[in-house]
């Protein structure tokens, strides 16, 4: 075995003799204590007061709504500890002590660390991983219930606002799912190992990402219970400055959340950019750094015009300006310019990173260097570029500028030559290559193949004249569906199987993995295929009821997404038993030669005792001559 | 292909865990979206449905009777007193949710308590549909009325699914003045009263919605909120079968 560099004895530490804090101290329980009171008193103090100016009680609940929700995010962070550095900062107290960091990094915290602000970018790591799984089974669930309603004509199931409300939390979640699924819990255990770090640049920023992300969870998830939104996930203005209370608890959520996604992206550029271990040079960072660096990169671009198609949004709903509403000079267009400025750029946002963890493990499993590694980084930051002007083909059908069409049909399909070259750098790899066929791999070549897909309908959406046709109907849900679940998913997907043991310290069933492998695959080739084929029959999308010659199709496509859903429940069942049950896994099951695999599981608290010196590449699989490596001269412990 | 490590290291090997496990826990996963689906069902049920009371005509034709109001505002319909999350908005009541039996004459009585707004296409101002084409605004048998005048229209107008017989209904409502003072005792003023009949076919499944833009001003040229909503300016209306939610 070869790997990119060895590394010196884990790191251990000195048993303090102080007393670890109190475990509720910093934690869920201290955040909700502080979070929901003032929630609540946010709310009648912001209701008396509006009371005052003599609004309607329509305008009072939705203001008072709007500032208890702000009331539950600052209460709750405050309570999580999330500022009490800064906090102490402002009032001079002393620096914390290296003690106190590493007490902040959950030394000796147990599993209560895994609920507290904890700085630790493993711990953060796993937080993340967990919620996404949490966030896919609750967007997995509005799926199944999707499913039930459309499996046969008629809109048995739900009143048809509900049914909208659930089409749009649906959409929402897995959104937010996906773009948290790769860069939340790869990003943040893998990279920094994988860089020679001992953490991230900005450990304290890193549990806040992750705590900012909780927040606005709760505030989501309540949107039902003040009459939902019908507005779908793109939350098209002007029908989302009329729509019931919910729409506040979406808008709320995506301020959280793209508060969340720009502290973490600060991070991972910073981490990746300074603090790589020496000889870990650009052309040696392994290639999951290339797509987080990239996807952070360019969300941390995008994701803002997000936030401000809120905000603006709120301020519409609340005080009644008038940005989105024509009869005071506003513009619907600019809703959906701000909302597609980010919209389709936060495709790549999650498909940078799946493409990366693609083309990180088919070398581990074909045992050959990466085809074309400067290639897969020219496509990688191709498709980051190229993804800011692409977004008015979402806009082909609604007038906005009939002449702009054409260019942006232009640039869209442009970007399919980055991701050529992404995907001549996968099946390079593949050429030849000793396939090792593990469920991780096993979800590769899913991925390529779902993608393809994916890619090839995705041509017809950006041209024009095909765009005309099919906008507004399933085969567009088929396609970005392909893309994203297709293609990011299943990446996803092989991440956790391939880092599972370095992260939870126990294999997982490879039988019931490759169960859950082709129970997902076929159920969704079945749900998808079927959706394309009642998209090209005219069946419009985001509706409950539908004609009677669309029910085939619809049965098929419910059919396989009930399949899809055992399958899930089969992936959680094979990762919560095999932590309990599973063999213990060794530190490098797979013979990988990425740092993060040279150091033992458990990794230790800070990574590495001694910084290592990185002196070859991270894929030097068969290669005749192994360069050298220097183990344990870097920089010693703290 | 293989499924050995080719670096001869450790196998990706593999705790087994009981397959009898996994079987459980997809049941319960199945189970528990079920009960979900179920108590959705149960909570998001409209609160009602007006069904329509039947009687029979000398010629053994089903004779059913509906009527409902249309309001300046949500309190007086099934958003409740307080007008629940938007008050202001104009409504019909005392539910938009309507059921009328198969083969049936329906004779319908609509009160209108709210003021005109002018129709964006007069179109609307035509009664079509109904028996001989007409309806009696307060007792006067009319083809069309002013467009002007129009305070919102009974339409149903979704295109049947695919099976489900054509039933294409269109009543425009007659404004009260503007200035009209309220009744004595009442919140509104004295409504203006249109009656009219059709007859329905098969059973199916309809949407029916207002296409007077009564939506206030500052929704889209006067055809959101209220009109964008169920429950308010739009609603189903179900023949024959069970009553739907």
């Amino acid at each position: 075995m070869t790997a990119q560099t060895s590394v010196g004895r884990p790191a251990h530490h000195d048993p303090n003799e102080t007393k670890p804090d109190n475990p509720l101290k910093r934690s869920i329980v201290s955040g909700i204590a502080v979070g929901v009171p003032l929630a609540i008193i946010a709310y009648f103090v912001t209701s008396g007061l509006v009371h005052t100016t003599n609004a309607d009680p329509a305008t009072i609940r939705n203001d008072s709504l709007v500032i208890a929700y702000l009331g539950w995010g600052l209460g709750f962070l405050f309570g999580v500890g999330a500022f009490n550095r800064p906090i102490q900062w402002a009032l001079s107290r002393n620096e914390p002590t290296h003690q106190d960091e590493l007490e902040l990094a959950g030394h000796r915290g147990g599993a209560w660390r895994y609920f507290r602000f904890t700085t630790d970018h493993k711990v953060v790591g796993i937080q993340y991983l967990v919620m996404g799984m949490v966030l896919f089974a609750a967007g997995g669930v509005a799926a199944m219930l999707i499913r039930l309603e459309v499996i046969q004509p008629g809109a048995k199931m739900f009143p048809i606002q509900t049914y909208n409300t659930i089409i749009g939390m649906h959409g929402l979640i897995m959104i937010v799912a996906t773009i948290i699924m790769i860069t939340g819990p790869f990003t943040n255990f893998v990279v920094p190992i994988m860089i020679g770090a001992r953490d991230m640049a900005f450990p304290r920023l890193n549990a806040l990402s992750f705590w900012l992300l909780f927040t606005a969870v709760p505030i989501f998830l309540s949107a039902p219970f003040f009459g939902g939104f019908q507005t779908g996930w793109t939350a098209y203005a002007p029908l989302s400055d009329q729509t019931a209370l919910g729409m506040d608890a979406y808008s709320l959520t995506i301020l959280f959340f793209v508060a969340s996604t720009a502290v973490a992206a600060v991070n991972v550029v910073t981490t990746v950019a300074t603090m790589r271990a020496p000889g870990m040079s650009w052309t040696r960072l392994p290639i999951l750094t290339w797509g987080s660096v990239a996807s952070s990169a360019l969300g941390l671009v995008v994701m803002p015009s997000f936030l401000a198609s809120q905000y603006l949004l709120m301020l519409d709903r609340t005080i009644g300006t008038g940005f989105y509403k024509g009869d005071r000079g506003g513009s619907q267009w600019l809703y959906e310019h701000l909302f597609w400025f980010m919209g389709h750029p936060e495709v790549y946002v999650i498909v940078l990173p799946a493409f990366a963890v693609v083309l990180e493990l088919l070398p581990v499993f074909t045992r050959k260097p990466l085809f074309g590694y400067r290639t897969a980084v020219g496509g990688i930051v191709g498709v980051s570029s190229l993804s800011m002007i692409v977004w008015a083909h979402h806009m082909f059908v609604t007038g906005w500028s009939p002449t702009a069409s054409g260019p942006f049909m232009l640039t869209t399909e442009l970007i399919s030559i980055p991701t050529g070259l992404v995907f001549l750098a996968s099946v390079g790899t593949l050429w030849r290559g000793k396939a090792w066929m593990t469920v991780p791999m096993l979800y590769l070549i899913s991925f390529l193949w779902n993608f393809v897909i994916g890619g090839v309908t995705g041509i017809y959406l950006a041209d024009v004249p095909t765009d005309v046709q099919l906008h507004g109907s399933l085969f567009v849900t088929a396609h970005f569906h392909y893309t994203l679940m297709g293609g990011g998913m299943m990446a996803f997907l092989a991440g956790v199987y391939y880092w599972y043991p370095k992260m939870s310290g126990r294999m997982y069933d490879d039988r019931l993995g490759r169960i859950q492998f082709w129970t997902m695959q076929i159920g969704f080739n079945v749900t998808y295929m079927a959706m394309f084929y009642v998209g090209l029959q005219g069946e419009p999308r985001r509706v409950g009821d539908y004609a009677a010659k669309f029910a085939v199709g619809n049965f098929i496509s419910s059919i396989g997404a009930f399949v899809i859903g055992a399958s899930m429940i089969l992936l959680w069942y094979n990762l919560i038993a095999s932590k309990r049950r599973g063999a213990i896994a060794p530190a490098n099951p797979w013979n990988a030669k990425t740092l993060e695999w040279q150091v033992p599981t458990p990794v230790p608290l800070e990574n590495f005792e001694e910084i290592p010196i990185v002196t070859a590449g991270p894929y030097e699989y068969g290669t005749p001559a192994e360069p050298a490596h220097i183990a344990g001269e870097g920089v010693p412990s703290t | 292909m293989n499924k050995s490590s080719p670096g001869g290291g450790p196998q990706a090997a593999l705790g087994k865990l009981s397959m009898a496990g996994a079987v459980v826990a997809v049941a319960v996963g199945a189970a528990l979206v079920l009960g979900l689906a179920l108590l959705l069902k149960a909570l998001g049920a409209h609160p009602f449905t007006l069904k329509a009371s039947t009687s029979s005509s000398t010629g053994g034709q089903t004779v059913a009777h509906l009527t409902i109001s249309a309001y300046p505002d949500s309190m007086a319909g099934e958003h409740g007193k307080s007008g629940g999350a938007h008050p202001d908005w104009v409504s019909y009541g005392p539910t938009t949710n309507l059921w009328v039996p198969a083969h049936a004459l329906v004779k319908m009585t609509i009160k209108n308590y709210d003021s005109a707004t002018a129709l964006n296409s007069p179109f609307f101002g035509n009664v079509q549909g109904t028996v001989g084409g007409v309806a009696y605004y307060n007792g006067k048998p009319l083809k069309r009325i002013n467009p002007n005048d129009v305070a919102h229209t009974f339409t149903i107008h979704m295109f049947p699914t695919a099976g489900q017989p054509p039933l294409d209904v269109s009543v425009p409502l007659l404004g009260v003045a503007d200035n009209a003072p309220n009744a004595p005792g009442s919140q509104y003023p004295k409504p203006t009263v249109v009656t009219f009949e059709f007859h329905t076919g098969a059973s199916g499944r309809y949407i029916w919605q207002c296409f007077d833009p009564c939506g206030g001003t500052s929704y889209y040229a006067g055809f959101g909120g209220p009109m964008q909503n169920l429950g308010y300016m739009a609603g189903t209306v179900t023949v024959g079968g069970g009553a739907v939610a």
